[in-house]
């Protein structure tokens, strides 16, 4: 079975019809070509799938399309704006809260979702927020040094 | 220097933050196909008949292949290729593949799987080192009499005289359970077969393109010319892909089969079960001290049950006896290793390959021996150290070493001597050494070719294009390169296009590991830099030297190449390969710990610790390096391990809830100390910065650990339940309530 | 990994929810923390997904009896924020996986969680290596082979704080009826059915009665985010002059359903001193069953189980004393 969906992916609205059992992560990467969501578990373990759904952070490996009807999904695309990367790409980048990436993506969008809730987070609110998002390159030191640096930005 | 030594974010981080890098399972090329594998239900079988026949009329299925189709075997060692990308014959390990489909899609591929039938004889199945190694054990491979696939009997110094001299000496055992990378990107392979030109383009998330380049060329019997290797970005490593995987060769002969793309990603469980990780390994360890904590002699025994095939198994177990060196005086020393085939997925070269169960064996015993004697554990380092240049007794040759400054500036910054033992119950401070080679001296396939190989090209635009086979898997390789070159030039990075990883455009290198870029690939851009600028007029602009240079004939293409020299190559007996390195990295930590001695519950509260990396091309880089170091040690010490149940072998934990790596919510401050003994052959004095903090943080916790709750762990990892069970054991109890 | 096709149906009324989810293959989805990673194992073949994420009736909190109300797709991330409820409950909330789990998890799956077992919560190649179990396809525990019932954990966090506030739950059925129970009487003591409800039953709202307890939540876990409970210990306590006045304790991760602690009535009246604290915990001790349905050792769960009560107790009598 398939449902017809109507949502805004990335401030765009999108008409699109999925199939009951897709999930939104593939539908981001693999219909929409979103690919900077990234899977990295066998079901909502890791974090690296996160994206914005209505503001809030979700697992999209966890998620249905169906689901996202009538919703605005955001994902690390979004974060770009008129070329400007964001304050916490800009601090990602500028002090390697990023080394091999893979787990940035979700991280970013993570620390996003924090960020607009509380914009200056204490450390423990970082860790609480982030909490979801494993890495395996950082020891997370720099990870949360980055998401202190945007704050303060 | 204006560039190298400043703090330099990643040349290509802004992929990285803004989702643009591309990894392998994000690249789709127009009609991919969906590759699945087919995998062992059981630990240890002969395969009877495999019956493909419903599979292949099945629509949309576009390619089958079982063993059948790849009778040539594979492995890293040269001396020990004994696995095939699709079983042959016999299956050696849960989860092995067996066959493999390309169809139109995943769906239709997993239902082509399911219509594969797969007679089996089950046999007996070994998850330990001591069940493979009975008398009466089947043989996992015939040629492998007893299961070893290694016994390696070092003997350097005079052992009995170096006991004799010893005041003290004692003997203790250890044991370590397997561990696995983990890396956060899942494995995956895009294979596209050009049938007209019988051609074949790779990309996968190697570590290693030149290996598996080598493995295609082999497996597939094509020419290397016919085939390219790119590495697209990669998400991290660790040591689990450097040699090729069985993928990467399954995902190319699909392709072939189909004439076409093929596409095979695998699942977080299917990636466990390809692990190349660290080995469980059983540790008996003597070590003899003099008065004044100096080292006379160490015998060292180690088995590692190093799962179905050989991959790695006899560098690791190598390793595990030559690092015994190196990091203090050893007179003398005796090794004897054991590396035995299990049943169970095969091990490999995990960050601080084969030194890190040892290391943690050694800085343990040593540390309880130096209670015994009633000395410091920093005065006991202190007692050992390396004075450069200085060869050890199984020929290492160190021509640097920052020990002395990591041990004065962790014991400074944890205020160690105010600290130490008055934390009150429950807490505690514990330190711990640890080394690690900046590249094997000797690489695996011995061609005559330099170490390292880098191309710099100047063209019209006035960009520097440096052409390099080396992989940046995240630890900023690529960056570190350009940076080099840059600091020759005098011109910014910004001038500096680094092309990484692709077979027909860059040169060989011999990959990510054993930490080796830094020093050797690091050593040839230097070279490369030195070689385009003496084609550059001095003194004028940079655009100006552009054109006067390219005037003279046209765009300049220069190749710097690193050869490591023949005084660094090692000892000349057998083994002797491994453990040679062109230089030592360093490492001292403290780990503060607080023990729930009800709860068994291990918290981290801060680790200090100082890397000794010779010169920090990108301190940035290089802090970071040393933070994934360490934690990835916590990972490791606190609660890391896999787990193979019998009869199947089924691993109990293939997944991110159950194996359980630290999550930022208790991983604790990492406070790292550069420290910079230049080394005389390091590219501006640099050695490795990524894997020596590694090894010195287990012992240093359990150290810790101990000073908190009176408890020594010899059995790692350290979890509550452990920790507790120890507690409760009544020599804990008096020590506790003493 | 694709999920297994199947219907998903969005009713925008409790009532066709109810007709919807009234056939043994529906299953319903709240917000998918649980049922997708399950549907991605395919531990369940549902032909019917009915989600209730259009019914805002079930988002709602309100007063209640003096109480409150809560609608059963409340996400646990509102739960936490929310001071008017207990801290227990909030505290619960907050154990949860981490933030991506509980802006979608909610209190009404969080409370019918599927149960846990390492031969269960694996994929479908290793189900089929290792051979079926009594939850799904097989007649044998694997981890009680000599049972007649499947012995999976419970592992969900909410279950025993409400169960120690003693809440109620409202159970929609099919045909509109309503129902009111203890939380208790939705649990049995079988992993493979550890849910009383029939299918079409949906747990609308959760009860939770006004009483001047002091509550709180504590679990043992491996790490500080993600984990299910090893074992979780929940207590809600009321005192009068020092002496004990009230006291429930329920407990998650050590059975196969969330338990109400047994004999604590008896400890009424005493005062709430160390020598409580071990009474407690020798109740812990003795009606905690774990097996080894987890990666950490059993016997660990129950010692650990016994410890968090005891600390609880003298949180909730001492103040912050962890």
């Amino acid at each position: 079975m398939t449902q017809r969906i109507t949502l805004a992916v990335n401030g765009r609205s999108r008409d699109d019809v999925v199939d009951d059992a897709l999930l939104l992560v593939d539908y981001l990467r693999d219909r929409l070509g979103l690919t900077g969501t990234k899977r990295g578990c066998d079901g909502g373990e890791c974090g690296a799938c996160t994206v914005l759904v209505d503001g809030e952070p979700r697992l999209s490996c966890l998620t249905l399309a169906a689901s996202c009807e009538g919703r605005s999904v955001e994902t690390i695309e979004a974060q770009q704006k008129e070329g400007r990367l964001s304050a916490l790409q800009r601090a990602f980048h500028e002090l390697l809260g990023a080394q091999c990436g893979y787990c940035t993506p979700g991280m970013v969008m993570a620390a996003e979702a924090l960020l607009r809730r509380d914009p200056r987070p204490s450390e423990a609110q970082i860790r609480e927020a982030l909490s979801g998002n494993l890495c395996r390159c950082t020891g997370y030191v720099k990870i949360i040094e980055a998401v202190k640096a945007a704050a303060s930005a | 220097m204006k560039l190298a030594g400043r703090g330099t974010p990643l040349v290509d981080g802004v992929e990285k933050v803004s989702g643009r890098a591309r990894f392998t399972a994000d690249l789709v090329v127009p009609g991919m196909l969906a590759g699945e594998i087919l995998r062992s239900p059981h630990a240890h079988a002969q395969i009877v008949r495999i019956d493909t026949s419903r599979a292949r009329a099945l629509p949309g299925v576009r390619a089958v292949l079982t063993g059948e189709d790849c009778n040539v075997p594979y492995g890293v060692l040269p001396i020990a290729q004994n696995e095939y990308p699709l079983a042959r014959e016999r299956v050696r390990f849960w989860g092995e593949p067996v066959a493999a489909v390309a169809a139109d899609d995943e769906k239709t591929a997993r239902a082509a799987l399911a219509l594969i039938q797969v007679e089996y004889r089950t046999l007996p199945a070994y998850f330990s080192a001591q069940e493979a190694l009975k008398p009466d054990a089947v043989l996992l491979h015939d040629d492998k009499k007893g299961n070893i696939e290694r016994e390696v009997s070092h003997d350097f110094g005079d052992l009995e005289a170096g006991f004799k001299a010893a005041d003290l000496v004692r003997e203790a055992e250890f044991h370590y359970a397997e561990v696995t990378h983990a890396q956060m990107e899942p494995d995956a392979a895009l294979a596209e077969y050009d049938p007209v030109r019988n051609r074949l383009t790779l990309q996968s998330v190697t570590q290693v393109p030149y290996y598996v380049h080598l493995t295609l060329a082999q497996c597939l019997g094509m020419q290397p010319a016919d085939i390219r290797i790119i590495k697209p970005y990669v998400g991290g490593g660790f040591g689990h892909r450097t040699e090729c995987l069985n993928i990467e060769i399954i995902a190319a002969l699909l392709a072939r089969a189909a004439r076409g793309a093929v596409r095979v990603e695998l699942s977080r469980e299917q990636t466990f079960v390809l692990h190349h990780g660290r080995p469980e390994t059983d540790v008996r360890l003597k070590i003899g001290l003099k008065k004044n904590g100096e080292i006379t002699a160490v015998d060292a025994h180690c088995i590692q049950r190093g799962g179905a095939y050989a991959s790695y198994g006899i560098i690791t177990i190598l390793y595990a006896g030559a690092l015994l060196h190196a990091l203090y005086r050893v007179p003398a020393a005796r090794y004897r290793g054991l590396r035995v085939y299990s049943n169970t997925p095969p091990c490999g070269p995990q960050r601080g390959h084969g030194s890190v169960d040892m290391r943690h064996a050694f800085e343990s015993l040593l540390e309880s021996m130096g209670k015994e004697l009633g000395l410091d554990s920093f005065a006991l380092r202190r007692a050992n150290l390396i004075s450069p240049p200085y060869r050890t007794v199984n020929d290492l040759q160190v021509n640097s070493c920052g020990l002395p400054e990591c041990l004065d500036k962790v014991e400074q910054a944890s205020r160690w001597k105010e600290r130490r033992g008055k934390l009150g119950r429950g807490r505690g401070l514990g330190m711990a050494c640890s080394h690690y080679v900046s590249g094997a001296a000797k690489t695996v396939h011995w061609t005559g070719e330099p170490a390292a190989t880098i191309n710099l090209r100047l063209d019209f635009d006035g960009s520097v294009t440096l052409l390099t086979g080396a992989a940046d898997i995240g630890q900023g390789s690529s960056t570190l390169l350009a940076m080099v070159v840059a600091e020759v030039l005098e011109i910014g990075l910004e001038r500096i296009r680094v092309v990484a990883g692709d077979s027909a455009l860059t040169p060989k290198d011999n990959g990510a590991f054993s930490s080796r870029i830094s020093l050797m690939a690091g050593n040839a851009a230097l070279q490369a830099a030195q070689a385009l600028k003496q084609q550059l007029k001095a003194d004028v602009s940079w655009d100006e030297a552009v054109r006067d240079a390219l005037a003279k004939g046209g765009p300049i293409t220069t190749r710097g190449t690193f050869y490591v020299p023949p005084e660094l190559q090692g000892g000349k007996f057998r083994g002797g390969a491994v453990g040679p390195s062109p230089a030592y990295s360093y490492a001292a930590q403290v780990v503060e710990v607080a023990v729930d001695e009800e709860t068994g519950e291990v918290k981290v509260e801060k680790v200090w610790v100082a890397h000794d990396c010779g010169f920090a091309i990108n301190p940035l880089a290089v802090e970071g390096q040393i933070h994934g170091a360490v934690w990835m040690g916590m990972g490791q010490a606190l609660g890391e391990a896999t787990r193979y149940d019998a009869p199947h072998g089924l691993p109990a934990n293939a997944n991110f809830l159950d194996y359980r790596f630290p999550t930022m919510a208790e991983s604790p401050p990492i406070e790292a100390y550069i420290v910079e003994a230049r080394d005389p052959v390091g590219p501006f004095g640099a050695k490795e910065a990524s894997e020596a903090s590694l090894a010195g943080f287990l012992p240093a916790l359990t150290a810790a650990i101990e000073e908190a709750v009176g408890v020594r762990l010899q059995d790692l990892p350290a979890t509550p339940e452990r920790i507790l069970a120890e507690l409760n054991k009544p020599k804990a109890k008096a020590r506790a309530t003493a | 990994m694709r999920l297994p096709d199947f219907t998903l149906a969005r009713p925008r009324s409790l009532a066709e929810a109810t007709e919807l989810a009234n056939d043994p293959r529906a299953r319903i989805i709240a917000g998918g923390t649980d049922l997708v990673p399950n549907l991605r194992r395919g531990l369940e073949a549902p032909r019917t997904v009915v989600s209730l994420e259009r019914l805002p009736e079930l988002r709602k909190i309100e007063p209640y009896e003096g109480g409150l109300r809560i609608g059963a797709c409340v996400p646990l991330a509102r739960i936490l924020e929310q001071a008017q409820l207990p801290a227990a409950l909030r505290e619960a909330a907050q154990s949860v996986g981490a933030p991506g789990h509980r802006n979608a998890g909610t209190i009404g799956g969080n409370l019918c969680l599927d149960t846990r077992c390492l031969y269960y919560n694996q994929s479908a190649e290793w189900r089929a290596s290792h051979g079926y179990c009594l939850k799904r396809g097989g007649d044998i525990c694997h981890v009680a082979p000599k049972g007649k019932v499947c012995r999976a954990a419970f592992s969900g966090d909410l279950a025993p704080a409400l169960l120690a506030l003693d809440a109620r739950v409202e159970i929609a059925g099919p045909k509109n009826a309503l129902g009111v129970k203890p939380l208790q009487d939705i649990y049995r003591d079988d992993g493979a059915h550890a849910l009383t409800l029939a299918p079409g039953e949906i747990v609308a709202a959760i009860l939770v009665p006004s009483a001047n307890l002091r509550s709180g939540y504590a679990k043992a876990r491996s790490r500080g985010a993600i984990d299910f409970p090893l074992a979780g210990v929940a207590m809600a306590l009321a005192l009068s002059r020092d002496k004990v006045k009230t006291l429930r304790v329920a407990l998650t991760g050590t059975n196969s359903c969330p338990i109400l602690l047994k004999g604590t009535e008896e400890l009424v009246g005493r005062a709430a001193d160390d020598a409580l604290g071990s009474a407690i915990s020798k109740l812990v001790q003795k009606q905690a069953k774990p097996l080894r349905t987890t990666i950490g050792a059993a016997d660990y769960r129950r010692q650990v189980a016994a410890v968090l009560a005891r600390r609880l107790l003298a949180r909730l009598t001492h103040g912050d004393k962890q």
